[in-house]
């Protein structure tokens, strides 16, 4: 049956999507399973846009999003989880992107590049810089070293230079304040929520990804532990500044955090014990503390490290279960967190629909029967996603997952 | 420039603080707090600008 569309059906809507989503990630038991998935290129293709255009373009990337928002019956999604604007990285001349129709298909989704072990974004005797003073370091070295038009302090200036700041500046303005307008057009068009504000990353992480690369920083945790432990630590009040900057004011939606190499294989439990958590674990226990839940996104298979996970505050995190076993995630830790995920992106991007509501089933009868879980597939959703199999687990999560 | 030689911590939301900032005024003839309000609140989007560089860039 049609849904009304009138300004105040949506903001009902709204409202009540809202709670819903809400008290599931409180671990309550809402009126029905939120669904909340995290569907990046597949807006693309579902709404005729190459990857190209949407990476390029965040306004066909925002106009995507609304318009799976609208087409499926869904309670929450990121404004733009194609995210990474390519046209502001190649105004700046960031180097670390291989960009759609630059570089790569324009059907393809953006790759970052990993440094190369010898030539790294950050290189090994930087350490003491680095923790002396991130931001400094991060302007003066980092920013040159990875950008083609940034010079660094004491090089001759050039006119590319100074526009890279200015166009960079005003140009993230202007797509940050364009997520303002998303949520506000979510609401109104289709009583959608914007399901996170704000980003978080582990201070490990942005070593790994920016800073050293995987390989380089692999080497330091043996050649100089101690000089990786004080750049988490250094890191950490700046990362945690800029989570609650981003953060819901309001404190319904939590801030996203994207973890990338903090899992089996890239790390032993023993390293992740070491140098992962004891920072990251701190910077969530402060965000808690001042009442805002962390969406941790556990890219990959975390199940080896849930002793750890399972020590943060109850309530302060939404754990996203991507290739752990969820029903395993549910029994260590149902009790404290909520969950989401855990519905395979292979099987939604190469299964039927039969198997993927029978899926889907199974997931909410295994982890959702007491609330406290938010449908979602497994990972980011990228072009493979096939919308009949999206639009089963839609049908199937409003079928099973009333309360 | 003050810039290059200024090897203190930045404090989080800060590129340059603004009791550095203030030793290059004499005097500060009004509202001194004004003053500093207005340039942390810009100083802080240079702040952001890296940083979020760094995050979601």
């Amino acid at each position: 049956m049609p849904q009304e569309t009138t300004p105040d059906a949506m903001e009902q809507r709204y409202a009540q999507r809202l709670k819903r989503y809400v008290a599931a990630m409180r671990n309550e038991k809402p009126d029905m399973v939120p669904i909340r998935p995290f569907v990046a290129e597949f807006t693309a293709k579902y709404a005729g846009y190459t990857s190209q255009e949407v990476s390029y373009d965040y306004e066909k990337a925002f106009a995507a999003a609304r318009k799976c928002a609208a087409d499926f019956d869904w309670d929450a999604v990121v404004g733009n989880m194609v995210y990474g604007w390519m046209a502001l990285v190649k105004a700046i001349g960031l180097k670390y992107y291989a960009v759609p129709g630059i570089e790569i298909p324009a059907d393809a989704a953006f790759q970052y590049l990993e440094p190369p072990e010898d030539d790294a974004w950050m290189r090994a005797d930087e350490y003491d810089q680095l923790i002396e003073d991130p931001t400094g370091y991060l302007f003066n070295v980092w920013l040159p070293r990875v950008s083609t038009d940034v010079a660094a302090p004491g090089q001759p200036n050039t006119f590319r230079n100074n526009m890279s700041f200015v166009k960079g500046g005003m140009a993230m303005l202007g797509y940050f304040m364009g997520f303002g307008r998303q949520a506000e057009l979510l609401r109104k068009e289709s009583g959608t929520v914007s399901a996170i504000s704000g980003i978080l990353k582990a201070p490990f992480d942005i070593i790994a990804d920016k800073l050293r690369g995987y390989k380089g920083l692999c080497m330091d945790m043996y050649r100089q532990p101690k000089k990786v432990l004080a750049a988490c630590e250094a890191l950490m009040p700046h990362l945690t500044h800029v989570a609650l900057s981003g953060a819901d004011p309001a404190k319904n939606v939590p801030i996203g955090l994207w973890m990338h190499r903090g899992c089996v294989p890239f790390l032993s439990p023993p390293q992740f014990e070491k140098f992962y958590w004891p920072t990251l674990k701190q910077i969530i226990e402060t965000l808690w503390s001042k009442g805002h839940q962390t969406l941790f996104y556990a890219e990959g298979e975390w199940n080896p490290n849930l002793k750890y996970i399972a020590q943060l505050p109850d309530l302060s995190i939404v754990y996203h279960v991507d290739r752990g076993d969820i029903f395993e995630v549910h029994k260590a830790v149902g009790h404290k967190f909520c969950l989401s995920g855990g519905i395979p992106n292979d099987l939604l991007a190469f299964g039927k629909p039969d198997e993927v509501r029978a899926c889907c089933k199974k997931v909410i009868d295994g982890v959702a029967r007491d609330g406290g879980y938010v449908m979602d597939a497994s990972a980011i959703m990228q072009d493979d996603t096939s919308a009949e199999n999206l639009r089963a687990m839609t049908e199937a999560t409003r079928e099973y997952g009333v309360y | 420039m003050a810039d290059e030689k200024q090897q203190e911590k930045r404090p989080p939301g800060s590129c340059v603080p603004w009791e550095e900032k203030r030793k290059e005024f004499p005097q500060i003839a009004g509202d001194e707090e004004l003053v500093k309000r207005q340039w942390e609140e810009i100083d802080a989007l240079g702040y952001v600008y890296i940083w979020q560089i760094l995050l979601s860039f």
